[in-house]
């Protein structure tokens, strides 16, 4: 396997995303150490030049931009045929993609494209002894987790965010190069993308990328109520989720939904506040590393699948926990 | 318009999920097989489509094993579906979600369509590849994950949102085109038992594995699943003892930070 690396950047908000950062330390791990294996960064897009900066002092050997506007919005299907033309120039055995939505839709069509083997949603990689990529992935809404053999020479993989740690900021900063628009071959007729409309989930952290999540259950009794946890997701830098209680009471926009018919969360802390734990709800949290539950019913299912559990009512818990972390963090 | 829905069977999500003896798969002893998640969506979406644009048609199409593969493309017949496609996947052929996109690239090929509709992703393995890969083989334009699909009258033309971290893009897309579903309704439409008892009475067409095999290759599938196991159990919440509430946040607090280490 040739142990050249691309790793594919997205930019957001005129930054690449955290989740393309833990891709960088991937890359770089399954390479090798600079001088054995090489760990290429791809950035497309109008923004790819001033992100290259930030993304050349994190462990890669060579940064390519592509700062063509036509991948400014995103279609899979032109980012494919751009990726896979670089991958082939460049001799790549491996792409990693960031597990975003864009990242997510990416993986599929890249690998039909390039001829590769996929796996998407990686929350765990190594290296056998022969250079086999292994994987592993959580399946069944986190019930149950697969281990991947990766069989061929080449693979597109798509890395759960929130999985790996995204390499700090070195001394030293690779190469960036600006990259002409690879030859697209014939595109098929395209969507037209007419704007972006801002989930309405305040002005935290996305949810599903947040390393905290604190949500809120029928528990709360009412949306004026839900200030106590944005204070305490405030102190801590965390998104606000809600039950779909909540959520269909009207209390919260649907965007804020964690669950089976809502969104799926993986962050470092989930706090859970007046959530009773119905089946539904906790396939969309399971996943996180360390679950809090408070709620004033010590039977309440939440607290089999919770880490860390507080019986009490929330409306004082919460307030008192919101001082607590301000207190240790000096603010 | 001529709409396909692409469809899997993935046990019921009440399944008590167990390794096999092998440790290399689920045991699938016993497991309910079932039309559920983004799959069932994608079947709503394309009867909400078919009622509102006369002279729609919808073809359910799965890949997998008998029997199971026919019972789900039976159970999307009792919903409104009016044809279904069975690509067949002889017991004991191993295959991947590459291999699944490419075999459903065949049956897409032997009919004609507009839109395929797929769910982004199954509820088992959640690989989410098999949209976008198969609309890389038809050589046309994917978007996902979606919701709220509209169209115009003639189902020429589609608008829907790609839901996106921090909110979601609205895009406009021309037909034919393939269509990941993200959307959940909380209540999709059930079977009646006549349309049940109907249901069983269509014939399915059926794509065989040779001519699966004639138009992929032979090659082995890129990945193989070598291992299936359970996370360690939750053993339930430590549960924190307090008299106040400050003491209850303080111990929290430097569990949070000293055993967890979640916080810094
Ligand atoms: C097909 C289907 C799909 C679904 N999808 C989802 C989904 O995606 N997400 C989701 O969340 N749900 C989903 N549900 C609904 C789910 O079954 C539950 O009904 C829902 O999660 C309950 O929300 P809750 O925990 O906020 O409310 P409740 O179950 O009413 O729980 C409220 C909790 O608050 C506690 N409480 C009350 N007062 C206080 C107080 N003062 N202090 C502390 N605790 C207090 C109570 O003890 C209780 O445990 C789905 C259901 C179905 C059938």
């Amino acid at each position: 396997m040739s142990s050249s690396v691309l790793v594919v950047v997205e930019i957001r908000n005129g930054a690449p995303v955290r989740a393309s950062l833990e891709a960088l330390g991937v890359g770089r791990r399954i390479a090798g150490p600079p001088g054995s294996g090489t760990v290429t960064a791809v950035l497309l897009g109008s923004g790819s030049e001033s992100s290259s900066t930030t993304v050349a002092e994190r462990g890669v050997d060579k940064v390519l931009s592509v700062a063509d506007p036509r991948f400014d919005a995103f279609h899979a299907v032109v980012w494919a045929a751009a990726i896979a033309a670089i991958a082939r120039e460049i001799d790549a055995g491996t792409i990693l993609v960031a597990g975003t939505s864009n990242g997510r839709e990416l993986v599929g069509r890249l690998a039909a494209r390039w001829e590769a083997a996929a796996v998407n949603g990686v929350a765990d990689l190594s290296l056998a002894a022969d250079g086999t990529l292994m994987a592993v992935r959580p399946v069944f809404s986190g019930r149950a987790l697969q281990e991947v053999r990766v069989d061929q020479t080449r693979a597109v993989l798509g890395l759960r965010p929130n999985a790996f740690t995204a390499p700090e900021p070195s001394g030293s900063k690779a190469s960036v190069e600006a990259h002409p628009t690879p030859d697209l071959g014939q595109l098929p007729a395209l969507g037209v993308v007419s704007g972006f409309e801002p989930a309405q989930t305040g002005s935290g952290p996305d949810l599903s990328e947040a390393l905290v999540v604190v949500s809120g259950g029928r528990g709360l009794r009412g949306p004026e109520n839900f200030r106590l946890l944005e204070d305490l997701a405030g102190a801590l830098g965390g998104a606000i989720g809600a039950s779909r209680a909540v959520t269909d009471s009207g209390w919260k926009p649907a965007s804020f939904q964690v669950g089976q018919t809502g969104r799926t969360v993986s962050p470092q802390l989930y706090i859970a506040v007046g959530i009773s734990g119905a089946i539904q709800h906790v396939v969309g949290m399971i996943s996180s590393r360390t679950i809090v539950a408070i709620n004033s019913d010590p039977n309440a299912p939440i607290f089999k699948v919770a880490d860390y559990g507080v019986v009490g009512d929330l409306f004082q818990i919460v307030p008192a926990l919101t001082a607590e972390i301000r207190r240790v963090r000096g603010s | 318009m001529e709409l396909l829905v692409l469809i899997k069977p993935v046990p019921d999500p009440e399944t008590r999920l167990r390794p096999n003896a092998a440790g290399t798969n689920l045991d699938t002893d016993g497991v309910k097989w079932v039309l559920t998640g983004y799959d069932e969506s994608a079947v709503e979406q394309a009867l909400l489509l078919k009622e509102a644009i006369p002279g729609s048609k919808v073809r359910a199409i799965a890949f997998g094993p008998a029997p199971r593969t026919e019972e789900i493309l039976r159970s999307a017949l009792a919903l409104g579906c009016d044809a279904a496609t069975w690509v067949e996947q002889p017991a004991d052929t191993p295959t991947d979600p590459m291999r699944a996109a490419a075999a459903l690239t065949v049956a897409c090929q032997k009919t004609p369509f507009d839109l395929i509709l797929v769910g982004k992703q199954a509820l088992d393995d959640e690989a989410g590849l098999v949209g976008p890969a198969l609309a890389e083989r038809l050589g046309i334009a994917d978007y996902g994950p979606v919701v709220d699909v509209r169209w115009d009258a003639a189902g020429r033309r589609f608008t829907f949102a790609r839901a996106v971290e921090g909110g979601s893009d609205r895009v406009s897309a021309p037909t034919p085109l393939v269509v990941c579903l993200q959307q959940a309704w909380n209540d999709p439409r059930t079977a009646k038992l006549q349309n049940v008892l109907k249901a069983r009475r269509i014939a399915i067409d059926k794509v065989t594995w040779a001519e699966v095999a004639a138009g992929i290759g032979s090659a082995a599938p890129g990945t193989h699943v070598t291992a299936f196991r359970l996370p360690p159990p939750r053993t339930g919440a430590k549960m924190i003892e307090y008299r106040t509430p400050d003491e209850a946040a303080q111990k929290l607090v430097r569990l949070l930070r000293e055993e967890a280490k979640v916080l810094p």
